[in-house]
């Protein structure tokens, strides 16, 4: 990463690939940010949401009688009562056979499945009164015999989350490319493997929260919730609610952050909704730690039995795997086993993999939601190929960069089209590994890893290649969505615009990367163009930022609403000069033709303020709401043979691990991470260098610190930050980055980037673990490497640990 | 309860509950809405304030508790078009995305900047090590902290 230098403001100038500072920073950074939990309405209540304690009961009673005598309470709802009003929660797939189709509703009716389900709601006061109201309530709880792990819940007599189903296999879909069987029966080995990802969770600094305000008189709704999908909620609420689309309002002020977990439409949001509706006041609910780490979006936990098979040379031929996503509580929409499904298409990797066969099950347990974190399904595909890439090159004695070489993705044709049917546009990887290998001297580490050998210091590399579908079609996976986005630009009388936008920042920039890309087009200063987001009132729709599509689908969309608001101006200013319109340019915000020249703003008055001077064919003021959509993905898959192309375009990297490993403590230092990386154009190298280091932060995270544990009983061992430990200060080297630039074919070039990081990171760094540890024979086959985990394999490799080694030594490095 | 204290070198008086925390203090009964509750555990920071010019988790602390001092919020560090040089390093730096848990940063680095005047990127590590971050992968948060350590009169404004 390029060196940071204080230097002055780059405001007013800010075109496509400067290092524009962000115009989001000062409210921020001065406390005038506006979150949910900040909004303030007269006469404003609060909720606070009593939540099952245990994992799995029938609920026989609820009395909330003594609750609503505390004084301050309002109001206390159950979920019959509101479901007698409401419309259930579905995940809208009738269309897949083999899903199980369930229903569900903002409060829990009569059984719970999970520690954390909501199933009463104190509306009081202050949330001090609605906490104390909580504690009046009482459930009757008829406890269940309770199922935690997938193949637990696949026993023949497994404890079932639902009586109606056959088993607890929410999800099953089954794919193979013709005579797969064949490859693996003539293969010259076959690599089989069970590799396990853990339980993580997101953790946005603001959890979830919403506050509604429901006016009888004219039906109108106001939900102002931290979501990633304003839009989408808003459909949503709709439907939960019936109230008409065109009486919802969803807005999303600042937002601490959503990684994904603000992706799904959740339960607390309709509850909101809908008790704003029956009490005579707005209401508010701002998820705290304990709802954000137990009861809101988990992620990543599945099991992959894979089968690789390959020749003698390093040459893989097949893959086959078996995934086993435990998506612990079904009732979430979109579907929690869409990141699952994600994993299916990508366990090919960077490879050129034609024979390819999945089994995916997706399990209910009696766990937290699973659903969407950064990666979304792809950090497990790439540690399982990327993983077996290593041990192939092991059982051969081949080096894993000549491994890789063998079986990356020929740099002709293009597209490529994987076993899946993904049509891949991105640039060369074969020239992404070869810099990496020179970049971080490959031959060097190998001789100091011998060297420090000799020390008894374990030094291990790791390499691991990207693809990654960005900008995705949701259609499978949600029911509905699409892929497509909008932009909504109006120029002002006096030359300044507002653009609205459909994708919701959640901390990632975009008022300013899409100031950017308009002023590249308007050619006027970033300072004169006013980026918002989050409000559906101001847009007729917009997909929201998941699935790192906000630059590739908002870029695109406000790039066309510019050019089509720039070639209106032209015309006007063609009138205005005298000149014809091909005949008139715009540079530095001034209609150029020949020696006359006319400034942006002039023609911005002329077109409200001096209709008369338009050209008969054009119409007053400068307004318009563009709609993009590349037309190049697949909404659902191919019915004959499986295969859909997801994404729109696709970005692509090398990343590279060094790491020494403490093998009588277990820790792992970092010394070093490099990425190469190519999400084509670039917009704004600080803010997609802040993409990279935060993904590669939460990378570290999962891999070293984060672990969601369960007991056998279902509860949650991860209640507070300390027992979820995320990242802290000095635990996250600067990752060095190098930047390819390979444009897409859309709109700006654009290629998504949030998400690279923390996909190819884990895989780097646990082969990086694997070859420090080679020496002493401890296979790594899991994605958590924590301390504590590295200890318990070294001991079950019968390597000698010793945690007290280095104790009283001052040489030691501290932590 | 009547309690009456500083607030941002403004003098406050207010009958609050005495079970109320300093951070609801702040963000209900006077508006501050700067100061976040990220965790109400006093693991994450996100809620710091500077307290007599000691970083305090507000809630940890009763408001009541906060009788007599001074409290600084991050309302009162610096202002849109009139940043402290530190809220600016933090900008040229790129050390911020979400912003949630910046209030909380900003105050801790204040204080670290006090106390010592050019501190190494290790004892920024250090000195920052109670506030989370997961936007940005706490980097630029340490290039941000040692760019506003080489500007005169940081410290001076570190509250007090």
């Amino acid at each position: 990463m390029t060196k940071t230098e204080l230097r002055a403001p780059e405001r007013t100038a800010g075109r496509i690939g400067d290092r524009a500072l962000r115009v989001e920073d000062e409210p921020l950074l001065t406390g005038k940010g506006e979150y949910v939990g900040d909004l303030r309405r007269p006469d404003l209540k609060h909720i606070a949401i009593l939540r099952s304690p245990v994992a799995h009961a029938r609920i026989r009673g609820i009395d909330v009688a003594n609750a609503l005598l505390l004084p301050g309470v309002v109001a206390v709802f159950t979920g019959p009562e509101l479901a007698d009003a409401a419309r259930p929660f579905s995940h809208c797939l009738p269309m897949i056979p083999t899903l199980q189709q369930i229903t569900w509703h903002a409060l829990a009716l009569d059984r719970v499945r999970y520690v954390g389900e909501p199933v009463a709601a104190v509306v009081a006061d202050s949330r001090y009164i609605a906490e104390d109201a909580l504690e009046l309530i009482e459930v009757d709880y008829d406890e269940l015999p309770v199922v935690v792990d997938v193949e637990s819940a696949l026993a023949e007599n497994a404890p079932k989350l639902y009586d109606d189903w056959p088993s607890n296999d929410l999800l099953f879909i089954p794919f193979a490319t013709p005579n797969l069987d064949e490859v693996f029966a003539s293969a010259d080995n076959v690599l089989r493997e069970r590799i396990s990802h853990h339980r993580i969770t997101g953790v946005p600094m603001e959890g979830h929260g919403a506050l509604g305000e429901y006016d009888p008189a004219t039906g109108r709704l106001v939900v102002h919730a931290s979501s990633q999908q304003p839009h989408g909620l808003r459909t949503v609420l709709s439907e939960v609610t019936g109230i008409p689309e065109n009486k919802v309002r969803v807005v999303t002020p600042d937002t601490g952050g959503g990684f994904g977990n603000k992706a799904h439409f959740m339960r607390e949001e309709a509850l909101v909704a809908l008790v704003a509706m029956r009490v005579p006041f707005p209401v508010v609910w701002s998820a705290d730690r304990v709802e954000n780490l137990t009861a809101s979006i988990h992620s990543r936990e599945q099991l992959h039995d894979v089968e690789v098979a390959y020749r003698d040379d390093g040459r893989v031929l097949a893959i086959r795997v078996r995934i086993m996503a435990d998506v612990g509580n079904p009732e979430v929409y979109i579907l929690g086993c869409a990141p699952a499904i994600v994993t299916t298409g990508l366990l090919a990797g960077a490879y050129d993999i034609a024979n390819y066969g999945y089994e995916l099950h997706c399990i209910v347990t009696n766990k937290c939601p699973m659903g969407g974190y950064r990666g979304y399904g792809q950090p497990q595909a790439n540690f399982t190929i990327e993983r077996s890439m290593d041990l192939i090159a092991e059982q051969l004695g081949l080096d894993p960069v000549e491994v890789r070489r063998r079986n990356l993705i020929p740099d002709e044709p293009r597209p490529f089209v994987s076993a899946t049917g993904s049509n891949y546009d991105f640039g060369s990887i074969h020239d992404q590994l070869d810099e990496s290998v020179q970049l971080i001297d490959y031959e060097q580490f190998r001789s100091e890893q011998r060297r420090a050998l000799t020390e008894g210091r374990y030094l291990g590399i790791g390499f691991a290649a990207l693809v990654e579908p960005t900008a995705p079609n949701n259609h499978a996976l949600a029911g509905r969505f699409g892929c497509f986005e909008m932009a909504h630009m109006i120029v002002q009388p006096d030359g300044h615009v507002n653009v609205q936008v459909g994708t919701k920042s959640q901390g990632q920039g975009h008022s300013t990367v899409f100031a950017q890309v308009a002023a590249d087009a308007l050619t006027i200063p970033i300072n004169h163009i006013d980026v918002r987001d989050g409000d559906t009132e101001t847009l007729p729709y917009g997909l929201g930022t998941w699935g790192s599509r906000s630059a590739v689908m908002g870029g695109a969309a406000v790039a066309i609403a510019a050019g089509t608001i720039r070639d209106k101006m032209i015309k006007i200013a063609a009138a205005m000069l005298g000149a014809k319109p091909d005949a008139v340019a715009l540079v530095d915000g001034a209609f150029l033709a020949g020696e006359a020249r006319i400034a942006f703003g002039d023609v911005a008055n002329t077109a409200y303020m001096h209709p008369f001077l338009l050209p008969a064919d054009v119409d007053m003021g400068l307004a318009t709401i563009a709609a993009y959509d590349p037309r190049n993905t697949d909404p659902f898959p191919n019915p004959e043979n499986g295969q859909f192309d997801v994404a729109a375009t696709y970005s692509t990297g090398v990343g590279v691990a060094q790491v020494e490993v403490d093998i009588n403590t277990g820790e792992t230092t970092i010394d070093q991470f490099l990425l190469i990386h190519d999400c084509g154009t670039v917009i704004n190298p600080m803010i997609l260098d802040g993409q990279i280091q935060g993904a590669f932060a939460q990378a570290v995270g999962a891999t070293f610190f984060e672990e969601f544990l369960y007991n056998e009983d279902g509860q949650p061992l991860c209640s507070t930050l300390l027992d979820y430990n995320i990242p802290a200060f000095g635990n996250v080297p600067r990752v060095t980055v190098v930047h390819r630039e390979t444009p897409s074919s859309l709109p700006g070039g654009f290629r998504g980037a949030g998400e690279g990081a923390i996909i190819v990171a884990p895989s780097a760094l646990a082969n990086a673990v694997h070859d420090a540890l080679r020496p002493l024979g401890v296979p790594i086959r899991q994605t958590n490497l924590g301390a504590n985990h590295l200890r318990e394999l070294l001991r079950g490799a019968e390597v000698k640990v010793n945690v007290l080694a280095g104790v009283g030594d001052p040489q030691r490095k501290p932590g | 309860m009547r309690v009456s204290f500083s607030v941002n070198d403004r003098h406050t008086e207010l009958d609050i509950e005495p079970r109320t925390l300093l951070l609801d203090v702040l963000r209900n009964e006077l508006g501050l809405t700067g100061t976040h509750a990220g965790c109400e555990q006093g693991v994450c920071g996100a809620c710091t304030v500077l307290i007599d010019g000691v970083t305090v988790r507000s809630c940890l602390m009763f408001g009541i508790q906060a009788t007599g001092r001074s409290i600084t919020t991050i309302e009162g560090i610096g202002a849109p078009g009139a940043l402290h040089p530190l809220q600016r390093a933090f900008s040229e730096c790129h050390a911020l995305q979400c912003g949630f848990c910046t209030p909380g940063m900003v105050l801790t680095a204040l204080e670290l900047l006090h106390d010592q005047e050019s501190p190494t990127r290790e004892q920024i590590e250090a000195g920052m090590s109670g506030s989370l971050c997961r936007c940005t992968g706490y980097v630029t948060i340490v290039d941000a902290i040692v760019a506003a350590a080489a500007l005169p009169k940081v410290a001076h404004e570190a509250g007090r």
